[in-house]
């Protein structure tokens, strides 16, 4: 759909509701809102209800920094320690190489 | 399957809630101007009102070129996201025992003659599969049983956006030999299928949603060419092909009932589970006093405000040791609208399940050909659309092209080439 045919009030909507929606462990549509909104929010000219479309692609961004944080931490510290875990490691691994180290 | 222009767009901007603007004559000259927009400045967008005639000769052959290179861009990605997962993913090319129960007879046959009766006793078998949940799809549009077509398209495109990209990136890391650990890979998924949701039903970004469509046709192809013995697959692309054209073109045909349907009602049918190539800035939904109006401009933009989009669903059991429910998208119509074109998930899924059946069995020589093969099928059907103005079958010419391509290069081509480069004899 075209941002460029929804009245104001309709975009800051939607920018809300995927604000929103993103706080079911949906970082990937945080990422959504910052790219699709972000021209709406710093690059047009001012506009009434571009103040808080702003504010809502901001707190996404930031919210989308903490789980991309969070998830390299995460990833980093299986990778590097899943061998050394033994059982537990296998327990919680999707798929576990073959071959030797 | 269907090539559609503006419905596709309405049809996404339904979900959007707009109040599409209401087409009034008056308008004429700034709907033409938008119209003519994209083609990049073309010379009736001065406001002139030509004979609406010319006008819409104009429309339909302008719109023609370009929107055929804007078709070739997701097909063409559709085919490289099939083949590049086939030549490095083994899983898809590895041969299984398991079948699906619309392909019940086996090919491990001592005798040809008996594999190839198969083969054709399989392909009867997947036709009517189709034919009978068109039937009843049709069935089902004609009563207004709307709330369970919605259902129905909302628990298929869940059953794929989760159930076989999970499966194709367990695939995936285990070709790549990596240790992924479950909480990351539940995160992914979750995220690649919620997102896929909102984008598709819902409401999301035009480039998102086409990458999603295309995604989704490509994991369905994967599928397809895994489960599909050999010789059925191919005898069923030409019996769906020559199905298409059939249900398409005869009278009674069901997608035509459908089309008709659809024209008579003048209304959106369901989420958008077609492909379409441009945004909407069409003219919106006519009201009713609308559509008696004399203009003759009026009049030939309702009509051609057709929308066809037809998802069949079969649900496929496998036996073995999961239960899979495999769902097949068959959209088999091509149609032409003002603003853009459309093109169903089943023409996809079909174009990617040729190409991907020539790059297992075959060198990529026979790849490539069967790569353009469908392409200039693809073009050769949107020309006949730009000309005839009706809703068309995609899969016919493409599939015939590309079956022709593949046996004449795999039987003939191939063996030329390789003993032409054994006697170091270059042409």
């Amino acid at each position: 759909m075209n941002l460029e045919r929804l009245p104001n009030e309709e975009k800051l909507g939607l920018c809300r509701k995927y604000y929103l929606i993103g706080f079911a462990f949906l970082p990937f549509l945080w990422l959504v809102n910052v790219v699709w909104f972000f021209q709406e929010a710093f690059i047009k000219p001012a506009y009434s209800e571009q103040l808080q479309i702003k504010s809502y692609v901001k707190r996404s961004a930031l919210g989308l920094l903490v789980w991309v944080t969070v998830l390299t931490t995460w990833i980093t510290i299986f990778q590097r320690f899943r061998a050394e875990w033994g059982e537990v490691g296998d327990y919680i691994s999707f798929t576990i190489p073959l071959g030797t180290p | 399957m269907a090539s559609s222009d503006s419905d596709d767009g309405i049809y996404t901007e339904r979900t959007a809630l707009v109040p599409a603007p209401s087409y009034r004559p008056n308008d004429t000259p700034t709907t033409r101007n938008r119209v003519n927009a994209p083609r990049g400045g073309a010379s009736a967008a001065d406001g002139r009102v030509l004979e609406a005639e010319e006008e819409e000769e104009e429309l339909t052959l302008k719109y023609g070129a370009k929107h055929v290179i804007m078709l070739f861009v997701p097909v063409t990605l559709c085919m490289a996201v099939v083949v590049a997962t086939i030549k490095s993913v083994s899983f898809y090319s590895e041969k299984s025992d398991q079948q699906l129960i619309y392909t019940p007879f086996t090919e491990n046959t001592a005798s040809v003659g008996r594999r190839l009766l198969n083969s054709v006793l399989n392909s009867l078998v997947m036709t009517s599969v189709i034919v009978i949940m068109t039937v009843f799809l049709v069935l089902l549009y004609k009563y207004r049983c709307y709330k369970f077509i919605h259902g129905w398209l909302i628990v298929s495109s869940l059953m794929l956006l989760f159930m076989f990209s999970f499966m194709y990136l367990g695939e995936v890391f285990k070709t790549y030999n990596v240790a992924v650990d479950i909480p990351t890979v539940l995160v992914l998924v979750w995220n690649f299928g919620a997102v896929g949701m909102i984008c598709i039903h819902w409401k999301g970004p035009l480039a998102l949603q086409q990458l999603y469509l295309i995604l989704i046709s490509a994991l369905m192809a994967l599928v397809f060419i895994k489960y599909l013995p050999e010789w059925s697959a191919w005898v069923i692309l030409g019996a769906v092909s020559i199905y298409d054209l059939l249900a398409v073109l005869c009278p009674k045909g069901p997608l035509r009932m459908l089309v008709e349907t659809a024209q008579e009602r003048n209304e959106p049918i369901f989420p958008a589970l077609i492909y379409s190539s441009a945004m909407a800035w069409t003219v919106g939904m006519a009201t009713p006093s609308d559509t008696q109006r004399s203009d003759t401009v009026c009049l030939h933009l309702v009509i051609r405000r057709k929308r066809v989009s037809v998802c069949v669903f079969i649900v496929c059991v496998c036996g073995g040791e999961a239960v899979c429910v495999y769902l097949l998208y068959v959209c088999v119509c091509v149609c032409a609208c003002v603003g853009g074109v459309k093109l169903g998930l089943g023409d996809f899924i079909f174009y990617s399940v040729l190409v991907g059946k020539a790059s297992v069995t075959a060198d990529w020589n026979t790849t490539l050909a069967c790569f353009i093969a469908i392409l200039i099928g693809l073009c050769v059907t949107l020309v006949l659309l730009a000309v005839w103005r009706k809703a068309l079958p995609a899969l016919p010419l493409s599939v015939t092209f590309g079956l022709v391509f593949y046996f004449s290069t795999d039987f003939l081509v191939r063996p030329f080439m390789d003993s032409l480069s054994d006697h170091q004899f270059y042409i």
